[in-house]
């Protein structure tokens, strides 16, 4: 579970963000670049934060059934 | 025993021969001391005579143990002395040596008494303040007392299980032949490694008793290094040796009350404090395991709000990327309008001749301002 890329990459989609809410000019080519690096930022985000909560079902399985035991 | 008058022997033969046979006459003798010498190195040189028929002997008592018993031999003392006879070689004297010694009779025994415990009393050698306490938690004990009396099984079965380490000597406690018996085993116990030292014998008449009245002994008991129980059975008259030790008793049961006291009280404490600490720590246990479940509770939400708010944000991140993606703009039918590098927003911004180029979805439409 690489936590530290999951944060990198929610770093910089902040940035983009910010970015694209505060611009005053439209640059197509930047745009588009800006767009398409934001989709794959997105997509890589989501698959990772999935990674991070299927463990952590995993651990809050071990944990009740710990509770349970004692 | 016959001689063979064959056999002419020399007078040191005979001699020998006749201080063999005198060897077996140990005896206990009572009688009057007649006149007192002592020569320089402190051998005291006396005669006893009976009073029945005036009939003398002549006796002699080396100085180690005439000191032994602190008795001062005077002309017209009735006396008791243990010893055996011998013909001295070099003078052909007949001596009685003499081994041991007391005063004859309780009467003078008494007296004798009173004179050293007033003596002794005077020296300080009584004083409560100079007693020493019984320690408490006593584990090394040092014991004087004869294996045949009751007295040692009588203390051994009331000594608690402590894991006491008991070091015993064995030694005469009866009459005045038991002093010489008592200061070995004292002397030997000094060179030991003893938190305390207990003598012990259980009770008999004021004669037998004596040997406890001995002033060397009593002197012993006083200095010995460490406390001293005394537990001398007796009736009227407290033994000196019990005034001398920093605990007196008279039995052998009180000196394991005093021996076991502080371990009983401590096991009593120890019990207490044991389900002190056990029900303390249960609480304790009880508010952890109470403070874990509760932090687990807050994590376990906590961190799935976590990952509900990231996936919220990667939502919103993903609508406004998509809302400002040219491409969609320009599929709408929606176009860019450029000249030179600089986006038209307004007929402001273009002059007639100006070549513009118009991005539209699926390619460049080159125009020019007329």
């Amino acid at each position: 579970m690489d936590t530290k890329n999951l944060n990198k990459n929610l770093k910089r989609l902040a940035e983009i963000s910010e970015w694209f809410n505060g611009r005053k000019d439209v640059n197509l080519e930047e745009d588009l670049k800006i767009v398409k690096e934001a989709s794959i930022l997105i997509k890589e985000s989501r698959e990772q934060l999935k990674e991070v909560e299927n463990s952590f079902e995993e651990i809050k399985k071990e944990i009740e059934s710990e509770k349970e035991v004692k | 025993m016959k001689i063979d008058t064959e056999n002419i022997l020399s007078v040191s033969d005979y001699l020998d021969l006749v201080n063999g046979k005198l060897e077996e006459l140990s005896a206990k003798i009572i009688g009057e001391v007649g006149k007192v010498t002592l020569d320089a190195k402190g051998h005291a040189y006396f005669s006893m005579r009976d009073e029945k028929d005036n009939s003398v002997m002549s006796c002699i008592m080396w100085a180690s143990k005439y000191r032994m018993f602190g008795i001062k031999l005077e002309e017209g003392m009735k006396i008791i002395a243990y010893g055996k006879p011998n013909m001295y070689k070099p003078s052909g004297r007949f001596s009685f040596v003499t081994e041991t010694l007391e005063p004859a009779g309780e009467g003078e025994l008494k007296k004798k008494y009173e004179e050293l415990k007033a003596k002794l009393a005077k020296e300080g050698l009584f004083d409560e303040s100079e007693k020493r306490p019984i320690p408490d938690y006593v584990q090394k004990i040092g014991i004087i007392t004869s294996k045949q009396g009751a007295v040692l099984s009588d203390f051994l079965s009331n000594i608690g299980g402590h894991g006491f380490n008991i070091k015993m000597i064995d030694s005469r406690v009866e009459g005045a032949e038991a002093v010489a018996d008592l200061l070995a085993c004292i002397n030997t116990f000094k060179k030991q490694d003893i938190e305390v030292l207990v003598i012990m014998r259980g009770g008999g008449s004021f004669e037998s008793l004596q040997a406890f009245n001995n002033e060397l002994l009593v002197r012993e008991v006083a200095g010995f290094p460490v406390p001293v129980i005394a537990a001398i059975g007796h009736d009227k008259d407290v033994p000196l040796i019990s005034l001398a030790a920093d605990l007196g008793v008279s039995t052998p049961s009180i000196v394991t009350v005093a021996l076991n006291d502080s371990w009983n009280k401590a096991e009593l404490h120890l019990e207490r404090f044991t389900k002190g600490i056990v029900s303390g720590f249960e609480s304790v246990l009880t508010n952890q395991k109470f403070l874990i479940n509760n932090a687990i509770n807050i994590f376990t939400v906590g961190f799935s709000a976590v990952i509900r708010s990231i996936g919220q944000k990667l939502d919103s991140t993903e609508q406004l990327v998509q809302a400002n993606n040219p491409e969609r703009q320009l599929k709408r039918g929606y176009s860019i309008s450029y000249v030179g590098d600089k986006v038209i927003r307004s007929i402001k911004e273009v002059k007639a001749g100006d070549n513009m180029n118009i991005s539209v979805s699926d390619g460049i439409i080159n125009s020019q301002v007329k």
